[in-house]
């Protein structure tokens, strides 16, 4: 922040930070950054080379390890705790937990990114279209949005993948296709897909409409600009830090969501892996074998925490306010 | 008076919207809504039962929508043909545990919230501060579900004062405050820790502002003393905002009690919700829905309310208008 | 109760002395020096005007001696002694006991001043009981009488008003009410008409020196104007760039200003006897950059009659004919060498000022053709 040599300086009862104290907070806030960054990193490379990577095992994989006696035994019964041959313990089946937290993540990260990309595209078109003509495709952006916040989101979702079952299940055809593909991972990426889209068009609509008053883009448009053409060369390149902003936010909300979603039974079906589901199925035997439940929460909880971090940083650093999402 | 009007007109639009598009919601993919109603493979009997029930029921949906709406602000909550029970009295056993948990988990984030964030703005940047700020981003990425696993591994499964996961059960206070308090306060703190990280980062940026404004360097110039100057002048203006951000939160907190309830219990109005997914109870899901986002809405209209009652300002603007 | 040793009413000697004051702000640009080694003193009874532009440093002057800059990276050093005793550095649980009760303020903007979810009958009343520890049906009648004394109407009935609802004016005068309550022997006014009609700005600043007069009060008075101090103080002092460049009885100084600096001020200020296209001359430049003061003179770069020596090396603060009148410049308005550039300067003015006229005369030719200027129809928006 710069001092203007006027009496907003001289009003404000707490006028800067000393350089030091602000050093240290933007050190601070570097680590959590880094942290966030660091650990999607190695999250990302887990999940989506498991197959290639050796300490990696299988999703569905029940391995045997040597017993006390040296015999190969099976883990299942929550043989392991976490140890050097099962880092996060073993489950019911005896399969690998950590193997299971890994695809989990694999599950998770597709989706909420595949569906917060879907929603940047067709909400940020919305958005830009909406903050620059204003108009109708305003208004119903805003009873969307307000919509959407009268109402829990898990609840839509949970319901709308129910259908999509019965959808998948039935012989009923759409312009000649059948909806055999429709599987729960589908089912959870469209309906994330579509409820991402008004809040995505909100924060884009936003930051267009501040946008297209700054003085380079009315310089533009008394050159003659077309409008596409300022829409593109013009706001386009300066909405990137919000829609990187928004992809980070938006990926923790739909990485809680599908927490949430896959706890109460509408993420994918066992015997596939998400966070939430390894929670509901092993948190009743907590007592005995509290690894199976705690680590996949812990791994949904930094992994949320980290894409937060990571997007707090982005919005801070380009001033961007999240208004909803 | 006009904007009351205007309130309540963009409240009963919202309402519209989300009751129509969980209507229609409920009726992808499905040939049949009768069927699904009466519960699957059925005799022709209890199809006919149905459809003298609610003979809209083979409509169009444009048709059935305004035919619902009419059964519904006319008190007909609807009625599930596999549980036997009608929507009022399926009501009346599970809104209470909800209205109470959620009742609870906002005293909770509220009574965290306030002093942590008055604090946080008093002392700003100091140890407090920053340790108040980092828990609480911590516990904003911290999901209902995640933090009831925290609370079932690090509290219930080491004190034997609370039941067990998914034992919670409904007791009402005036029956036994004690089997209340056992029943609700894991609950109600696996979805109030959140609201009171959402509300104390909230509370401590708007006291940040108001304690930079004029009327708070007037207050110290007359001599009054910090605690004064934070109770009496500052934390006033920033009531207004942070009851916003409590009715902002309520549609959340209906979220968060699905999953609660699914993990603790007690039973309520979220677990029902579910259960009438899994079974196709297509009329219950509506009326629960529509009844949730009458619930918000009447919050909203409550701020609205209240606002008027904390700031003189927006009661004389509206007296006006 | 009270934090000082002496009561201010009793002591001897002036009221309020200070010495080679400064107020310095850590910043992450570097240390801006907004006040930068300041001295004078005020007798008791008297008022002083503080004159300069924006960021000149006369309202962080104003609340470094009332001691209400005490946040983290704040720099204070120099001495503020306040009925001989010094107050400077004093923590705020000790100056609680001077703020309200000897000392007060009273602010610029009297909508944002003021709390707007308290009644304003609680406002005044805060002090009393804070203070005084009078009890609540005293305190009241106490607020009713000052609200009279300020000359508000209908006194009892504001007691339950909010501040919304009444005009700026009589917010201001609320806010004196407020400031005066427990007889302060020192009163600051922050640019006290700054935010009010010009009407009502004369009623304000004669309230406060009515007020003043009856109650042997000090004033110390910020404006960026000078006509408002002409007639309401009995000395003024002249900020620039964080110094005091000028300061002298107000008659010396309006007949014998030294600083071109000082005349330039005047000189931005409208006159009734011009006519009515005149433009005012504007002081060319930004004040100076606090955290990089200029070398020599903090003036000297926006100065008309600089010269070599000003650009150089920073001139002290000399005596002039009348021995309380002081000045920081080596040219000073009716030297030999302010003389010579001043014709050029005059002959300057005069030709911007025809050409201002000219174009005036064509403004109001166009405007009779029924064209909204450009700059009209932006400032009102989609209105027009």
């Amino acid at each position: 922040m710069t001092i203007a040599l006027d009496d907003t300086l001289t009003t404000s009862d707490e006028p800067e930070q000393p350089p030091a104290a602000a050093k240290k907070v933007r050190s601070r806030r570097q680590i959590g950054f880094w942290f966030g960054v660091s650990w999607l990193v190695l999250l990302a490379v887990h999940a989506f080379f498991a197959e290639w990577i050796p300490w990696v095992r299988g999703e569905q994989e029940v391995p045997r390890v040597a017993g006390p006696d040296g015999e190969l035994i099976r883990a299942s019964g929550y043989r392991f705790g976490p140890g050097l041959d099962f880092w996060f313990g073993s489950d019911a089946l005896g399969k690998d937990l950590f193997a299971r937290c890994i695809y989990a993540a694999r599950l998770a990260l597709t989706v909420s990114i595949v569906s917060i990309g879907g929603a940047l595209i067709i909400g940020g078109t919305l958005g830009m279209l909406a903050g620059y003509f204003k108009g109708w495709i305003d208004r119903v952006i805003s009873v969307l949005v307000d919509a959407l916040l009268a109402f829990p989101a898990i609840v839509i979702a949970a319901l709308v993948i129910g259908r999509f079952d019965s959808l998948q299940a039935s012989d009923i055809e759409f312009l000649g296709f059948g909806f055999d593909w429709l599987s729960r991972r589908w089912s959870v990426t469209i309906i994330f897909l579509f409820l991402s889209i008004a809040p995505v068009a909100r924060i884009v609509r936003a930051q267009t409409l501040s946008l297209s008053e700054r003085e380079y883009v009315l310089a533009a448009r008394s050159l003659g600009a077309r409008t596409p053409r300022i829409l593109v060369r013009e706001i386009l390149p300066n909405l990137v830090p919000a829609m990187v902003a928004v992809i980070f936010t938006g990926v923790a909300i739909l990485l809680a969501a599908e927490g949430g979603l896959a706890f109460i039974g509408y993420s994918v079906k066992p015997p596939e892996a998400s966070w939430g589901l390894m929670i509901s199925e092993n948190r009743t035997r907590i007592d005995d074998a509290w690894w199976a439940t705690v680590f996949p929460a812990l791994m949904l909880f930094l992994t949320v925490l980290a894409f937060n971090l990571v997007g707090d940083r982005v919005a801070k650093r380009f001033d961007i306010r999240e208004t909803s999402l | 008076m006009r904007y009351v009007s205007q309130r309540l007109l963009q409240f009963f639009v919202v309402f519209i919207v989300v009751t129509f598009i969980v209507m229609v919601a409920t009726r992808i993919g499905s040939a049949d809504p009768v069927r699904d109603l009466a519960g699957g493979a059925v005799s022709d009997q209890q199809i006919a039962r149905v459809l003298n029930d609610y003979p809209y029921l083979d409509q169009s949906l444009f048709l059935q929508y305004p035919q619902w709406l009419l059964d519904f602000v006319t008190g007909n909550l609807g009625y599930s043909y596999t549980q036997s029970q009608s929507g009022l009295a399926m009501f009346q056993q599970r809104l209470p545990p909800t209205l109470f948990m959620g009742f609870w988990a906002i005293v909770i984030g509220l009574a965290i919230a306030v002093p942590v964030g008055v604090y946080s703005a008093y002392k700003r940047d100091g140890a407090f501060d920053r340790g108040a700020s980092y828990t609480s981003f911590a516990f904003i990425s911290m999901p209902p579900l995640v933090i009831a696993v925290a609370l079932l591994f690090l509290v219930v499964t080491r004190t034997s004062l609370f039941p067990t996961v998914g034992g919670s059960s409904y007791i009402a206070p005036w029956d036994s405050p004690w089997g209340h308090f056992r029943n609700f306060f894991i609950p109600s703190l696996a979805l109030g820790l959140g609201l009171a990280a959402v509300w104390s980062r909230f509370l401590r940026a708007d006291m940040n502002l108001t304690l930079q404004s004029d009327f708070i360097m007037l207050a110290k110039a007359k001599g009054v003393s910090p605690a004064r100057v934070l109770w009496r002048h500052a934390l006033r203006s920033s009531v207004l905002s942070l009851i916003t951000s409590v009715a902002l939160q309520v549609s959340a907190l209906i979220g968060g009690a699905v999953v609660v309830e699914q993990f603790f219990g007690p039973r309520g109005i979220g677990d029902r919700l579910v259960f009438a997914i899994q079974q196709n109870d297509i009329l219950i899901i509506q009326a629960i829905t529509a009844v949730l986002v009458v619930g918000v809405v009447l919050a909203n209209l409550i701020v609205d309310l209240l606002y008027a009652v904390v700031d003189p300002r927006i009661r004389h603007a509206r007296k006006l208008g | 109760m009270s934090g000082l040793q002496t009561d201010a009413r009793q002591s001897t000697g002036p009221l309020l002395e200070i010495t080679d004051l400064k107020t310095h702000f850590a910043t992450e640009r570097g240390l801006v020096r907004a006040v930068d080694g300041v001295t004078f003193t005020l007798e008791r009874g008297k008022a002083l005007g503080v004159v300069g532009e924006s960021g000149s440093g006369k309202t962080v002057l104003s609340r470094t001696i009332m001691g209400l800059l005490t946040a983290r990276g704040v720099e204070l050093s120099g001495s503020v002694r306040f009925a001989g005793q010094e107050i400077l550095g004093l923590k705020a649980k000790e100056m609680r006991h001077i703020w309200g009760r000897e000392m007060a303020m009273i602010f610029q903007d009297p909508m944002s001043s003021l709390n707007p979810l308290m009644k304003i009958g609680r406002q005044i009343v805060e002090p009393l009981q804070i203070h005084l520890d009078m009890p609540s049906d005293d305190a009241k009648a106490t607020a009713v009488r000052l609200m009279k004394d300020v000359r508000i109407p209908e006194a009892e009935r504001r007691l339950e008003q909010y501040p919304h609802e009444l005009s700026g004016g009589m917010r201001q005068r609320i806010m004196i009410a407020i400031a005066l309550a427990c007889g302060p022997t020192m009163l600051f006014a922050d640019e006290p008409t700054t935010a009010l009609d010009v009407t009502v700005q004369a009623q304000i600043l004669d309230l406060i020196g009515e007020q003043r007069r009856d109650r042997n009060m000090s004033v110390i008075l910020v404006t960026h104007d000078l006509g408002v101090v002409a007639g309401h103080t009995d000395e003024i002092a002249v900020m620039y760039g964080g110094r005091l460049v000028e300061k002298a009885p107000t008659k010396t100084l309006f007949a014998n200003m030294k600083m071109p600096y000082t005349k330039s001020l005047l000189r931005s200020i409208p006159k009734l006897d011009e006519p009515s296209h005149t433009r005012l001359a504007t002081i060319p430049g930004r004040p100076p950059d606090l955290v990089n003061p200029p070398k020599g003179c903090r003036f000297a770069p926006r100065c008309a009659y600089a010269r070599d020596r000003c650009h150089e090396e920073e001139p002290v603060l000399e005596v002039a004919e009348h021995p309380e009148h002081v000045y920081r410049c080596f040219y000073p308005v009716g030297s030999a060498e302010f003389e010579e550039r001043d014709e050029q300067v005059k002959a300057e003015l005069a030709r911007e000022a025809a050409a201002v006229r000219a174009a005036a005369d064509q403004a109001a030719a166009d405007s009779a053709h029924g064209d909204v200027p450009l700059a009209a129809q932006l400032m009102h928006g989609k209105d027009i």
